[in-house]
């Protein structure tokens, strides 16, 4: 597994707020077709991660490759077409559309060109209408797909938001946070869910709940104040005194699989 | 019928019924050139966001554009009108592409900004534009064996016009383009993370609206023979904006009942009462405090209050995601 390129890296990734040094020398490596979490205290930089991989902020610094092609200067919606696709630890939906339109426009980001065609309708066969459809049955949101997705509920609404990076049909798959607040119903399916993903994506995501965590990722990074802090399989993680100490050697209590 | 038929087919109606009720075919005329340019306007405020302070150029542009053409050369008549929203799509591209580097107040901001460069150039530039005076006694020529000398088949002209436009329009605003539109003016940040290049989509919304606004100053120039600086003025871009939000942003057919509710009443009131600006800034008051939708808005609400009042299927604000059975269909 070692000696296989990563699909995505990271090298000595640097991002100021300002002054403020949010990620500083974020080293990190995701080999294909794995389950990647990324872990840590409340504003330790995994979100503002999340945003210099996806090319929503700019880099201070470091450079950030995918397959070994240097991306780090390609802005964010141009990542998607090469295979990147997100969720957002805060909802971020088209609230007046409905359900089926917010996931096929998240699909037909992936061509995004031709939808600048004005002369072209949606056609019944659309390829984009049929990923919507397929994405609400894996989300369980079919039943609502003519709602807009501001009168959903929250659950609804985000699984939406993940439903939203499922529908680019991307190799690699960001979620941030993607059961924060959920019910625990929903925080299951969403831990098949992302279990699932993970045999045709590579799949990197943020995570509070440790339960999940350790259970289902191949590869976990902690982070503290911007930089990584311990890198390595759940098992190890778990008992690593550095990581109980950032957590003040309360929260990580799930169970590994 | 599904909602964009229902809506053509009402565009239609106006269009036939102004002669029925209007004694001026230049009134008229007028009504449906301002619908054009205000249907122009609601595809950047009501798609896509964009509250454009530069429509008064692509107009005032689009008059000079068909003015000089005419007066200066001898093409026909189709191709000035080309040529006119040819130059209203190209200006548009180019003072989009610079507004849009910049949101909100400061969007609007650039657009005012250009709107008064635009004025002042063409102020500036007597020998070409007629400055104060407008560029006098643009020739309407004859299309195709059809003269267009007396002022109702000016206005036949101008309808058929009018309805291609409109089912133009149409075909765009339920694209995929239209639809990535709207999607941009719910919410941008998203738009862009899912994959599209928000700027080329706010850009070619901008030369779509451009054009159509060009060829509306175009015809505006024919209409009266003249292309006045007014066509220009700040004003222009004010009252364009004003017809746009007084019918409602939700639809284009919307437009049309703002532009024609403008022009009528400013005439009828102008006529007897000099301050009647005085009751229009009160009405827009009105409209957005308290009908945001606008006139159609209120048409809807009307309609709904009758006995047999349609379900609520007219209800919704903008063209919903149109479901994938309904559509399919261009106009
Ligand atoms: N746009 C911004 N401008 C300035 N500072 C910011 C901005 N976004 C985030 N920060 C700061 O950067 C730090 C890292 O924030 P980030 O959102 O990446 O943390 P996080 O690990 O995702 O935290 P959480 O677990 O709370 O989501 C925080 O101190 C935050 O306040
Ligand atoms: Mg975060």
């Amino acid at each position: 597994m070692s000696t296989q390129t990563p699909i995505l890296a990271a090298d000595k990734l640097s991002v100021r707020y300002g002054s403020f040094l949010a990620l500083s020398d974020v080293t990190l490596s995701i080999k294909p077709n794995t389950i990647h979490s990324v872990i840590g205290p409340n504003g330790a930089g995994k979100t503002t991660l999340f945003h210099a991989l996806t090319g929503r902020v700019r880099a201070s610094s470091g450079q950030i490759t995918l397959d070994g092609r240097d991306i780090t200067h390609v802005s964010d919606d141009k990542r998607v077409p090469l295979g990147i696709a997100r969720s957002f630890q805060v909802t971020s939906l088209f609230q007046n559309l409905n359900v089926r339109e917010n996931l096929r426009l998240a699909a037909q980001g992936r061509n995004p060109l031709q939808a600048l065609a004005p002369w072209r309708g949606v056609d019944p066969r659309d390829h984009a209408l049929a990923v919507a459809g397929e994405v609400m049955e894996r989300l369980e949101l079919t039943h609502v797909s003519d709602r807009a997705a501001g009168e959903l509920s929250h659950g609804q609404q985000r699984r939406l938001e993940v439903g939203m990076a499922v529908a680019a049909k991307p190799r690699l798959i960001l979620l941030d946070e993607p059961t924060s607040g959920m019910g625990i119903d929903d925080v299951e399916a969403m831990k098949a869910l992302i279990r699932n993903l993970g045999r045709d994506h590579t799949v990197l995501f943020i995570e509070h709940n440790m339960g999940i965590v350790m259970n289902i990722s191949d590869t976990v990074t902690v982070m503290r104040a911007g930089r990584v802090l311990v890198e390595g399989p759940p098992a190890v993680v778990r008992d690593d005194p550095e990581v109980r100490r950032a957590y003040l050697g309360n929260m990580i209590t799930g169970d590994i699989a | 019928m599904n909602r964009a038929s229902l809506h053509f087919l009402l565009a239609a109606l106006v269009a036939i019924a102004l002669p029925l009720f209007m004694r001026s075919g230049t009134l008229a005329s007028e009504v449906l050139i301002f619908a054009m340019a205000a249907a122009a306007c609601n595809l950047l405020l009501g798609y896509t966001g964009l509250l454009s302070f530069g429509q008064g150029i692509f107009f005032g542009l689009g008059s000079y554009a068909a003015g000089l053409t005419l007066l200066h050369t001898s093409v026909p008549l189709a191709l000035a009108l080309v040529l006119s929203a040819i130059t209203g799509a190209v200006v548009a591209t180019g003072v989009g592409w610079l507004s849009i580097r910049r949101q909100g107040v400061y969007f609007v901001m650039l657009t005012l900004a250009f709107s008064q460069f635009f004025y002042f150039l063409a102020y500036t530039f007597k020998d070409i534009t007629g400055g104060d005076n407008g560029l006098l006694n643009i020739p309407r020529p004859a299309i195709g064996p059809f003269s267009l000398g007396e002022s109702w088949t000016y206005y036949a002209f101008v309808a058929v016009l009018f309805l291609l436009l409109f089912a133009a329009l149409q075909r765009v605003a339920s694209s995929t383009f239209g639809r990535t539109l709207l999607a941009v003016r719910d919410n941008e940040e998203r738009a862009r993370a899912i994959g599209f290049p928000v700027r080329n989509f706010k850009i070619t919304a901008f030369a779509i609206s451009g054009a159509v606004t060009g060829l509306a100053g175009a015809l505006h120039a024919l209409l009266i023979g003249v292309a006045p600086l007014s066509n220009i003025d700040y004003h222009m871009s004010e009252s364009i904006l004003i017809m746009t939000i007084i019918g409602g942003t939700g639809n284009l057919f919307a437009s049309v009942l703002g532009a024609g509710f403008y022009v009528i009443v400013s005439d009828l009131l102008s006529s007897i009462w000099p301050r009647w600006l005085l009751l229009l800034g009160g009405l827009l008051i009105v409209v957005a405090l308290f009908m945001q939708k606008g006139l159609w808005g209120l048409l809807e609400r009307l309609v709904e209050a009758l006995p047999m009042g349609r379900k609520s299927s007219i209800n919704s604000s903008i063209e919903p995601p149109i479901q994938p059975e309904s559509e399919g269909r261009g106009i």
